[in-house]
């Protein structure tokens, strides 16, 4: 028997009257709160089936007037102020199976129904969900993180443990705000220091060093998922690291938060952006392209257009939404149309999944920088301001490009590997409605290694007129050839033949990878013409170093937005504008309706989500929990915030007390009482609060695999502190890139690359770094919001065994060597090095007798001791630093050193 | 002899005890009571806050019960990355053949995509011979002639359609159950609800032949959103048989145990100091780092195999091939590892020289997995472990019955493009039904016209061996519930024994 005799008796009509009748007899209590008490009962029970995806019975609890109209009955399930009468309440009484609600699963607890019968009775108001109200200012002013910390703890009879010792807080303030333990000198000057400014003072010389850049990118180029590869199957590389230095510059110079998301989102857009804005604009550009041969680029394009979206959303809204790709969300306000709105927002950039990975920024060298100014001078000089700044963008990128993949219609020839025009002798193939609007040049970028080969355009048809006749050199390398065209308005097909009649038939005249449409240069009659002109030839032929970034569409190739029927983005369905989901902030008065716009919507202190994700980010960085634990999710299936007001109040600060500045943010966590915690656990704790989401006690948790790489080679002294530039290879195994090009080898860096930090190790998505992934690092195919730490027997095995810590192993072993007389001293002073604190007895102890056994072994087998030491000293001198070596590994692979503490 | 001394001699074989003595009784080692005391009961399938990285059990790979009484134990996926033709191994069209070289109808190309088939391609009959083998009368190319003698333990699927033409999102496809990159792949979401047999082996390895990984990379045996314990371990044949497996030059093993020994008392200390559980936990983890280094490399060394078993699946000891690696297949199994993972790389056969072609190079790559394949088949079943291990075998899509026509230029040699309607894959062990074979393409084999089975009905139909009902086997994460078989799937319940 499934149901008890009690619930029978329950489930009748009658009981709901008396449930009736005991709701309105307690009238007096607090209304039902749809957020916190309503809202999980539908999530939990009625939503996947009544929901964004499902409207069974054509009924649905996801929007009020959803769930007050009419259902498939032609009735409305809830009639708001009476429960008796509202179906909705009925169902979940109803006896029969096929009726009650939930269907088919167990009935709600009477609890539940008597919430859901006493919000019926109340009108079945909809609450907004609490992420989406604006932060308001707090009502205490004086209030800062303790008072509400404190408050919690109170409240749960919880008593806070007292401050960390002076080196413990000292280890995990710098590893927190730099990513490595502080200096020598760092700690001489903060133990002799006892003023009460002491710690605040290292604080804001952590928070001013260099390295704090280094380790708030790393957070940060997961969640842009950077990477140094182009992802799918051929995986290869891309040179976009100066992105990485862009991150890296920004933290260091405290760009407030609201900038930082302006530029990366629509940097390109703003007036005269810099090279750095551009730069900035790779955000969006670590999305993956797909050079596999026989894949169609649209599809690609579109897939890394959707990523944009959901990596948006997800990085500055906290919000989840891929699945309204398909369908409204099953939980939380978005409707599917929104998904598309945001789209159109994200779809007018010039990149189409090219190889080439156009468009690019172009960065001259001094050379090159003098060849563009001279011509932009040239420009001014015979131009107007117009031209001048026309000529300068194009300069920057060489933008827009039309792609070989816009052509069609080819006869004798074919898109060579989806990516090029290869025409053979007397082929041709069309480019549908070029936007000729009177331009006079076509330049086409090609490649080829025959002589005496050409081309002939037609115009509107294969037969129709000649407009071009061009001969193509054989560059010996690329080349953009200047194809002169006479003026002619609007949009026309053009018909390319290409001809060489030398070439064997099968062989193809040339490759092309794309065109461009240009106007003359001014002046032509004018002297200094020539020279000007050469130079301006040589920097469009040059091939400088560059960066992808964001180039908008023109108007003449603005590119339409469409839903995507059921998210499959070959049925389009309805024309969309940009716009923002109604749920959220409305789009700003003066924005403009583009990426930029977008940027300054996320960025604007009425959006309710963007500051809490990011102080929520921040505090999870330090603390290992957010004040919402699901820090990737604020929708209503996230969990609650631990301290909503806390969440509050640091949104508040970080939007207006702190302008948007990362750094003063994290000064205030880090000065908190509740942050410089002993982070002793002890039996109440363990029972009461095992994840430490109270914070009555200071965190603990293991370093990430950036920091525990990077601590490593701190602690044995091999750390280059070197910044920027180009990815480095540090040691791998052999064997470890084995992917189906090889074009590619991972050649060990030297002359200190090898011992950069991680966050500028190579990483190549199909095969990343195998010491960095093993310990939680991210691929970075997508955005990672949150890395979960795993505690495996892999990680072990590379702290101990990989060459790289074995080095350090032995460094530090030097370093311990020469600090004391005997084996104590070393010990001691080893564990000091590492641990920034006095080991204890007990410790001393147990390494001791491991250095005893080490050191009894290698005196029996000085060989070992010499490869373990790598040297060929004489015993004991070899002896000892291999067996030091032995105690140093262990060092580095104790559980308070991998840890934060 | 004096108390004393016993006592001494005792301590002595204890402190450089043997790897055997290790092995045996590797439970009462270091930290076993801190281990014993680890272990409770998890239930992944509760409710409460998978998503929140706070395993409920502290070793995540905990043996553990599937849903309802399993059929199968283990897997042995075999994939052959790059797309075997089935017309030259399983389905056999000999009308096809009377097509051959005739220009493909316009029928069959309208409003379909192919990878490099441009304009109207020729149609490309078998390349090989076809016979009926066994009691089942299964037919098998004389490209395949051992395994021939196994029909009569296999469950050919015919039938089954991808929705992916390109190597690299279909592989992802086919083991991670989505064409985009970031899910758990296969072999993840299997320990992921199962936990591992052996605590001394991964429980996920993965072993890669032909001289390349798949064309997907590492994201095929990723763990995708679920915690990275979960995801493969790719053992090697070459160099350390796992990354850093081997101890630095000059330590020997009793020293590892000594500098383990130590690193873990001074972590109980840290325990006893912090009351921190992960610390208990990273003790744990240290000795299972211990004992794999001590089981791996014994595993993964197939030279102490007879010489009969060396002959039956030609094994070449020290060299990496998919023999070996079926070999190793069947020592991973025996000891308990759950998901075993075969790529093997080099069947995508377009014909653009002699080794992509059909009638060539493809033969080769049969005649490589010929032998081992059912050497791994007849081997688990001599031994018992093919009624508890589920031998799956593919590619990530079939290929075209036309002859492939790059560019819309006849090719120097016979190959075929990828075709993702119809391919051919089969089952065997596992409880999986006998003898048996289920779907059928049409005359050319271009489409299914029986028995239609989609990519996410393999993997139901794996998971429901394993004891799991695919829609249950579910993980929390950014907001949804997320399984393997995304919103589709159905058990193929005609293969079921």
């Amino acid at each position: 028997m499934y149901y008890s005799t009690t619930f029978r008796i329950l489930s009748s009509i009658g009981a709901i009257l008396l449930a009736g009748i005991l709701t309105i007899g307690c009238g007096k209590r607090k209304p039902v709160d749809y957020s916190t008490e309503v809202k999980p009962i539908l999530n939990k029970h009625c939503i996947s089936c009544h929901g964004g995806v499902k409207q069974n019975g054509g009924f649905s609890v996801l929007f009020r007037e959803e769930a007050l109209g009419n259902t498939k009955s032609g009735h409305p399930a809830i009639i708001p102020g009476d429960a008796k009468r509202s179906e909705f309440i009925r169902r979940l009484h109803s006896r029969d199976p096929k009726e009650r609600m939930p269907y088919k699963s167990a009935p709600l607890d009477k609890s539940e129904i008597e919430i859901l019968t006493r919000w019926v009775e109340e009108g079945a108001q909809w609450g907004e969900h609490w992420a989406y109200v604006p932060p308001e200012k707090p009502t205490d002013t004086a209030a800062n993180i303790d008072y509400y910390i404190n408050a919690k703890l109170e409240e749960e009879g919880l008593k806070a443990a007292p401050e960390a010792d002076k080196l413990t807080l000292l280890r995990r303030v710098s590893l927190d705000l730099t990513g490595l333990p502080p200096t020598t000198a760092m700690m001489e000057s903060f133990m002799k220091d006892s003023s009460a400014t002491a710690y605040e003072k290292v604080v804001d010389s952590l928070l001013a060093s260099p390295h704090y850049g280094e380790r708030w990118a790393a957070m940060w180029l997961d969640l842009a998922r950077f990477a140094d590869s182009k992802g799918y199957e051929k995986d290869a590389q891309r040179e976009i690291w100066r992105y990485r230095d862009w991150v890296i510059d920004a933290f260091n110079n405290d760009m407030p938060y609201d900038q930082f998301t302006i530029e990366q989102i629509g940097g390109d857009l703003l007036p005269e952006p810099t090279d750095a804005q551009m730069t900035a604009t790779a955000f969006h550009r670590n999305t993956m392209n797909n050079d596999e041969g026989g894949t169609v680029d649209e599809e690609f394009r579109t897939a890394a257009i959707i990523d944009r979206v959901n990596t948006t959303m997800e990085v500055f809204q906290g919000t989840t939404i891929a699945c309204v790709q398909c369908h409204s969300h099953p939980y939380d306000p978005f409707r599917f149309e929104d998904y598309y709105k945001l789209m159109s927002f994200l779809n007018n950039t010039r990149d189409e999944d090219t190889p080439g990975e156009y468009p690019v920024l172009r960065l001259y060298d001094s050379i090159g920088k003098k060849q563009v100014d001279t011509v932009t001078a040239w420009i001014s000089q015979h131009g107007n301001t117009a031209a001048k700044k026309e000529m300068n963008e194009f300069l920057r990128t060489l933008e827009p490009k039309i792609h070989a993949h816009d052509c069609d219609e080819f006869l004798n020839g074919n898109l060579a590997d989806t990516k090029y025009l290869g025409i053979r002798n007397g082929g041709s193939c069309r480019l549908k409605n070029a936007p000729l609007n009177g331009r006079t040049h076509l330049y086409m970028y090609y490649w080829t290694g025959n002589k005496g080969s050409s081309v002939e355009i037609h115009i509107d048809s294969l037969n129709g007129p000649v407009i071009a006749k061009q001969a193509m050199p054989d560059p010996e390398g690329t080349n953009v050839l200047d194809i002169p065209i006479p003026a002619i308005e609007g949009r026309h097909h053009l018909y390319f033949v290409f001809k060489n009649s030398t070439i064997k038939p099968e062989q193809t005249v040339c490759s092309v990878e794309w065109m461009a449409l240009r106007g003359d240069l001014p002046g032509k009659n004018d002297p200094g013409y020539n020279q000007m002109e050469k130079a301006y030839w040589r920097v469009v032929n040059a091939h400088p170093e560059s960066v992808p970034v964001m180039v908008e569409n023109p108007t003449e190739m603005f590119r339409e937005t469409r839903t995507f029927e059921r998210g499959n983005w070959l049925v389009k369905g309805v024309l969309v504008k940009p716009d923002v989901p109604k749920s959220l902030n409305p789009f700003p008065a003066n924005a403009p309706r583009n990426r930029l716009g977008l940027g300054q919507w996320l960025a604007s202190k009425q959006n309710p989500l963007t500051a809490r994700v990011m102080v929520n980010r921040l505090w999870e960085q330090l603390f290992g929990t957010g004040i919402v634990e699901t820090q990737e999710d604020f929708g209503s299936q996230g969990f609650l915030p631990s301290h909503p007001q806390l969440l509050d109040h640091l949104a508040y600060q970080f939007m207006n007390k702190h302008e948007w500045r990362m750094k003063a943010t994290l000064k205030e966590m880090v000065l908190s009482a509740a942050y410089r915690r002993d982070s002793r656990s002890n039996a109440e704790l363990q029972q009461k609060d095992p994840a430490n989401r109270l914070f009555a006690r200071g965190p603990r948790f293991r370093l990430t695999a950036e920091q525990v790489r990077d601590q490593v080679l701190a602690v044995s002294g091999l750390l280059s502190e070197k910044m920027h530039g180009k990815s480095v290879m540090p040691y791998q195994p052999e064997g470890i890139w084995q992917a189906v090009y090889n074009g590619q080898r991972w050649k060990l860096s030297e002359d200190g690359d090898q011992y950069r930090r991680g966050v500028y190790t190579y990483i190549r998505r199909t095969s990343p770094y195998p010491s960095i992934v093993t310990f939680d690092g991210s691929s970075r195919e997508v955005c990672t919001q949150r890395r979960i730490r795993t505690n495996t027997p892999l990680q072990a095995l590379v702290t101990l065994n990989d060459p790289v810590y074995v080095e350090a192993a032995r460094n530090l072993a030097l370093s311990m060597r020469s600090t004391g007389k005997d084996q104590k001293a070393w010990i001691s002073a080893g564990y000091k090095t590492a641990m920034y604190k006095e080991i204890t007895p007990a410790k001393l102890a147990i390494l001791t007798k491991l250095y005893t056994e080490a050191y009894d072994k290698f005196k029996e087998d000085p060989a070992a001791a010499s490869s373990l030491a790598n040297c060929k000293d004489n015993m004991p001198a070899v002896g000892e630093l291999a067996a030091l070596t032995v105690v140093a590994n262990a060092i580095m692979n104790l559980d308070e050193f991998l840890s934060k503490s | 002899m004096s108390e004393k001394l016993i006592r001494e001699a005792n301590e002595r074989a204890a402190k450089y005890f043997s790897r055997r003595h290790f092995l045996q009784d590797c439970m009462a080692g270091i930290g076993a009571t801190a281990l014993g005391s680890l272990i409770g009961g998890c239930n992944i399938f509760s409710s409460s806050s998978p998503v929140a990285g706070m395993p409920q059990s502290l070793n995540p790979l905990e043996p553990k019960a599937p849903q309802f009484p399993a059929r199968a134990k283990n897997v042995i996926y075999l994939h052959m990355a790059g797309a075997p033709s089935q017309l030259e191994m399983f389905d056999y069209k000999p009308d096809l053949q009377k097509l051959h070289n005739q220009l493909c109808p316009q029928s069959l190309l309208q409003g379909k995509k192919f990878a490099f088939i441009r304009g109207v391609p020729k149609m490309l009959g078998p390349q090989a011979k076809f016979q009926q083998y066994g009691e089942s009368r299964a037919w098998v190319s004389d490209f395949m002639p051992h395994f021939s003698t196994m029909v009569d333990d296999v469950s050919f699927l015919k039938g089954v359609h991808t929705d992916q033409f390109n190597h690299g999102p279909a592989q992802l496809f086919m083991h991670t159950g989505s064409a985009r990159l970031g899910r758990p792949s296969i072999g993840s979401w299997v320990t992921y609800g199962l936990g591992s047999e052996n605590s001394n082996l991964p429980g996920f390895v993965v072993l890669t032949s032909g001289g390349k990984t798949p064309d997907a990379g590492k994201s095929v045996w990723g763990s995708g959103f679920l915690p990275s314990v979960y995801q493969g371990v790719q053992c090697r044949s070459k160099g350390d048989p796992v990354l850093y497996i081997t101890d630095p030059e000059g330590m020997d093993r009793d020293m590892r145990y000594q500098s383990i020994q130590a690193i873990n008392d001074v972590n109980k200390l840290e325990y006893e100091a912090f009351s921190d559980a992960e610390t208990l936990s990273r003790i744990s983890q240290y000795e299972l780092a211990y004992k794999m280094q001590i089981s791996v490399p014994g595993v993964m060394d197939i030279a102490d195999e007879p010489e009969y078993i060396q002959e039956m699946y030609g094994t070449q000891p020290g060299k990496e091939s998919f023999a070996n690696n079926c070999l190793l297949a069947r020592k991973l199994v025996e000891k308990g590892v759950r998901f075993v993972q075969l790529f093997d790389w080099g069947w995508d056969a377009h014909g653009t020289g002699e080794d992509t072609a059909v009638n060539l190079g493809m033969r080769n790559k049969c005649t490589q997995i010929d032998r081992p394949i059912t050497a791994l088949l007849k081997d688990l079943k001599q031994r018992g472990l093919l009624d508890e291990t589920l031998v799956v075998w593919g590619g990530e899509f079939g290929r075209t019955p036309m002859q492939e026509n790059r560019e819309g230029q006849e090719m120097p040699f016979l190959g075929r493009d990828h075709h993702a309607e119809a391919f051919t894959m089969w089952m065997a062990g596992g409880g999986i039904r006998k003898g048996f074979t289920w779907g059928e393409t049409d005359e050319i084999g271009f489409s299914v016209v029986k028995g239609k089975v989609a990519v996410h009905d393999i993997h139901a139909t794996m998971l429901q061996q394993l004891g799991f009902d695919h829609e249950k086997l579910i993980y929390h994460f950014q907001g949804r519930p997320f399984r393997l078989t995304d919103v589709e799937g159905h058990v193929i319940h005609e293969i079921l024994g």
